[in-house]
C-alpha cells in the first residue's frame, strides 16, 4: 500500500514535470510529435529505475559507511552519466531496432534534471531500496504521462491561430500551466 | 592503449582534485553548519516553551528529546523535534509538551518543503497555535471546516494533507514521549 | 585597443538580452520556475547560479586543452558538480534560511543546461578573459529573469514584495501564482511578450532598410517582400 502511494504520488499527484518542474527541457523540446515523446518517455523511465537502485547502492554502501554525504552530487551526476553511457552501448549491442527508436534520446538523458532530482528526493526522504524503485517508476510514468499528453496537444495546436508572438515555447508554457492546474485536482487523491 | 590511459588519468586527476578540494571547505563549514542547527533546535525549543529559560539534553534515550526548565529551577515540560512525510517532502517539526503530557504547550515547524501559499500555511500562527489548545488524549484528528470536539485541529483550506500530516507527525511523537514517560525515562 | 574593448562589452551583453539564457536560449527552465515563489528566492538562485557558472567556465577554459576530447563531457559535469557542492556547503554555513527555502534546488544546478552549454559553446573555445565575460553576462541576464518572474509572482500570488506587504487587503492575492500552474503561466506570458516587442524592433529596422533603399534606384525585391511580411503582421 504504502509502495502504491508512493507511486501513485511521484506519477500523478506530485507530477514530476508539473508540479516539481523537473525534466522541463525534454518536456518542451521534444513534446512536438506523439511518437517521440513517448519513446522518450520510455528510454527515460527506465533509465529512472536503474539510477534509483543503483544511486541508493552506492549512497548506502559507499557512501553513507564512508561518512562522505558531502561528496553526493559529484558521485550520483557520474554515476548517471556512465549509466546512461553504458545503457546506450547495452542497446546499441542487444537491439538494433530499440537503438533507432531511443539511440536520439538517450545523451540527452545525462542534463535531465529528473534524473538527478529523483536521486536527491531519494536521499531527502530516506527511502528504502524497495520505495526507491517505486518513486523512480512512478516519476518515469509520470514524466512519459505529462510529455505524452503535451504531444497531443501540441499536435492539436498546430492548426489552431495563435499569435504570432506567442507561438512555439510560450504557448508550451501556457499549456502546461493549463495541464498543471488540472493535474492539481488529483491532490486529494492521496 | 596510450589515449586510454590519458582518459583515465585526466578523469582520476580531476575527482581527486574536486574531491579533496570539497573535503577541505566541508572540514572549514561543518561546525559551522552543526552550530547553525543547534541555534535553530534551541530557538525552537523555547519558542514552544515561552516560559522556559533552560534546556538539557536527556541522555539514554534512543530519541532527541530535551528537558526544559524555568529560571529557578522548576521542570516545564519537554521538547522533543519529530518529523514526518508531507504531501512533497519531510516536515520537521519542534513539539513541546508540559511536564505531565497532559498538554501541548506549543509546535514550531522547523523544516518544510511543502507547496509555497497552500501546505507552507502550517507554519503560520493560525494553524500551528491550536495545539496549545487541543486536548492531546487519546489522539487528536484533523478536521475539515470547524471544530467538533477538543481534540480537533481545523485543516488548511487547500492543505489537508499537509495538516493532516503535521497532526499525525504530533500524535507520534505524544506516542513516543508516553511511552517513554511508562518505562521511567523522562 | 578601443576595438577589442567593444568586442568584450558585446560578449558580456549578449547574455544580457540577445542570448538570455531563459527568453532565448529556453534553458534552465526547471530552476526558474521551481524557486521563483519570491524575489529574494530568485535573486539566490540566480546568483547561486551565476558563481557556479563564472567559476566552472573559468576553469574549464583554464583546462580545455589538457582534456580529451571523449571525456570532455565527464570532466566538465565533474568540475561543474564540485563547485555546486562549494555553493551548497557555503550556503548551508552562511545562509541557512535560504538554503532551506532553495531546498533539493541547489544541487539540480549541475543539470542546469546554461552551465554546461556555456561550458561546451563557448569557454571549450575561447580564452579565460572572455570566458569570464560570457559567464559574468548569461549569470547576469539568468539573475534578471528570474528576478523579474519572481517579483510578478510575488505580488500578484501573495500580494508582497521582498516579503512586506505592498498591495492593500482588499487585493485578494491570486494564489495560483506562486503554485506550480502560475509559473508556468508567467513564463509564458513573459516569454510572448519579449517575443512581442523582438519582433516589433525588428520590422521597425526592416522598414528602416527598406526607406533608405526606396531612395536608392533598384528596389531590392526581396526587401519588398519583407516590407509586405512586416504589413502584414502589423494589420493583424
Amino acid at each position: 500500500m504504502e509502495l502504491f502511494i508512493i507511486f501513485l504520488s511521484a506519477a500523478i499527484v506530485n507530477n514530476f514535470v508539473l508540479s516539481y518542474f523537473l525534466g522541463i527541457c525534454p518536456f518542451i523540446g521534444v513534446s512536438n510529435k506523439l511518437t517521440s515523446a513517448f519513446s522518450m518517455g520510455l528510454a527515460t523511465t527506465f533509465v529512472l529505475v536503474l539510477t534509483a537502485v543503483v544511486t541508493w547502492l552506492i549512497n548506502h554502501l559507499i557512501l553513507m559507511p564512508a561518512g562522505l554525504d558531502y561528496l553526493q552530487y559529484v558521485a550520483f551526476i557520474l554515476v548517471i552519466a556512465s549509466l546512461v553511457q553504458f545503457v546506450e552501448m547495452f542497446i546499441k549491442k542487444t537491439s538494433q531496432p530499440l537503438y533507432r527508436a531511443l539511440g536520439i534520446y538517450l545523451p540527452l538523458i545525462t542534463t535531465n534534471c529528473a534524473i538527478l532530482g529523483l536521486a536527491l528526493f531519494m536521499v531527502l526522504r530516506d527511502y528504502s531500496m524497495m520505495e526507491s524503485i517505486f518513486f523512480g517508476l512512478g516519476a518515469g510514468v509520470g514524466f512519459t504521462l505529462a510529455l505524452t499528453i503535451m504531444a497531443g496537444i501540441r499536435e492539436e495546436l498546430e492548426l489552431a491561430d495563435v499569435p504570432k508572438p506567442f507561438q512555439g515555447v510560450p504557448i508550451t508554457l501556457i499549456t502546461a500551466g493549463i495541464l498543471a492546474m488540472a493535474f492539481m485536482g488529483f491532490s486529494g487523491l492521496i | 592503449m596510450r589515449t586510454v590511459i590519458h582518459m583515465l588519468a585526466t578523469l582520476l586527476i580531476i575527482g581527486a582534485i574536486s574531491g579533496g578540494l570539497i573535503a577541505g571547505i566541508f572540514d572549514v563549514a561543518h561546525p559551522k553548519i552543526v552550530q547553525n542547527a543547534q541555534r535553530e533546535t534551541e530557538r525552537a525549543i523555547f519558542v514552544v516553551h515561552p516560559e522556559g529559560k533552560k534546556q538539557e539534553k536527556i541522555s539514554g534515550v534512543a530519541q532527541e528529546i530535551y528537558k526544559v526548565s524555568d529560571d529557578k529551577g522548576n521542570t516545564v515540560g519537554y521538547a522533543m523535534p519529530c518529523k514526518g512525510n508531507g504531501f512533497q517532502g519531510v516536515i520537521t517539526l519542534m513539539m513541546g509538551v508540559s511536564a505531565d503530557l497532559k498538554k501541548i504547550t506549543g509546535i514550531s515547524v522547523i523544516d518544510q518543503t511543502e507547496t509555497p501559499g497552500l501546505g507552507s500555511e502550517i507554519l503560520n500562527e493560525s494553524f500551528s497555535g491550536q495545539f496549545k489548545t487541543v486536548n492531546p488524549e487519546p489522539e487528536i484528528f484533523g478536521k475539515k471546516g470547524a471544530k467538533e470536539t477538543d481534540n480537533d485541529i481545523v485543516t488548511i483550506t487547500g492543505a489537508t494533507i499537509s495538516s493532516k500530516a503535521v497532526v499525525r507527525i504530533v500524535n507520534e511523537g505524544m506516542a513516543a514521549m508516553r511511552k517513554l514517560k511508562k518505562e521511567g525515562k523522562i | 585597443m578601443s576595438k577589442t574593448q567593444t568586442r568584450y562589452s558585446e560578449v558580456f551583453m549578449n547574455g544580457i538580452w540577445k542570448q538570455n539564457p531563459i527568453f532565448k536560449q529556453v534553458l534552465g527552465t526547471c530552476p526558474t520556475l521551481a524557486v521563483t515563489v519570491s524575489v529574494i528566492n530568485g535573486f539566490a538562485m540566480g546568483v547561486a547560479t551565476a558563481f557556479v557558472l563564472l567559476f566552472s567556465s573559468m576553469i574549464i577554459s583554464l583546462i580545455k586543452k589538457l582534456i580529451p576530447n571523449q571525456v570532455r563531457i565527464a570532466a566538465y559535469i565533474v568540475v561543474i558538480a564540485t563547485f555546486v557542492t562549494i555553493v551548497d556547503i557555503v550556503m548551508k554555513a552562511q545562509f541557512p534560511d535560504l538554503s532551506k527555502a532553495l531546498g533539493p534546488f541547489i544541487p539540480l544546478i549541475i543539470v542546469n543546461c546554461i552551465i554546461l552549454g556555456r561550458a561546451e559553446a563557448f569557454a571549450s573555445k575561447n580564452t579565460v578573459g572572455r570566458s569570464i565575460l560570457d559567464a559574468l553576462g548569461m549569470g547576469a541576464g539568468f539573475t534578471l529573469a528570474l528576478l523579474v518572474i519572481g517579483g510578478i509572482r510575488e505580488v500578484l500570488g501573495s500580494s508582497k514584495f521582498l516579503g512586506t506587504v505592498i498591495l492593500p487587503a482588499t487585493v485578494e492575492p491570486m494564489l495560483i501564482f506562486i503554485l506550480p500552474a502560475g509559473a508556468f503561466l508567467t513564463l509564458g506570458i513573459l516569454f510572448g511578450t519579449a517575443n512581442h516587442f523582438e519582433e516589433k524592433k525588428k520590422a521597425k529596422e526592416i522598414q528602416r532598410a527598406i526607406d533608405n533603399q526606396m531612395g536608392a534606384k533598384n528596389v531590392n525585391v526581396t526587401a519588398a517582400e519583407t516590407t509586405e511580411t512586416a504589413e502584414k503582421e502589423k494589420e493583424a
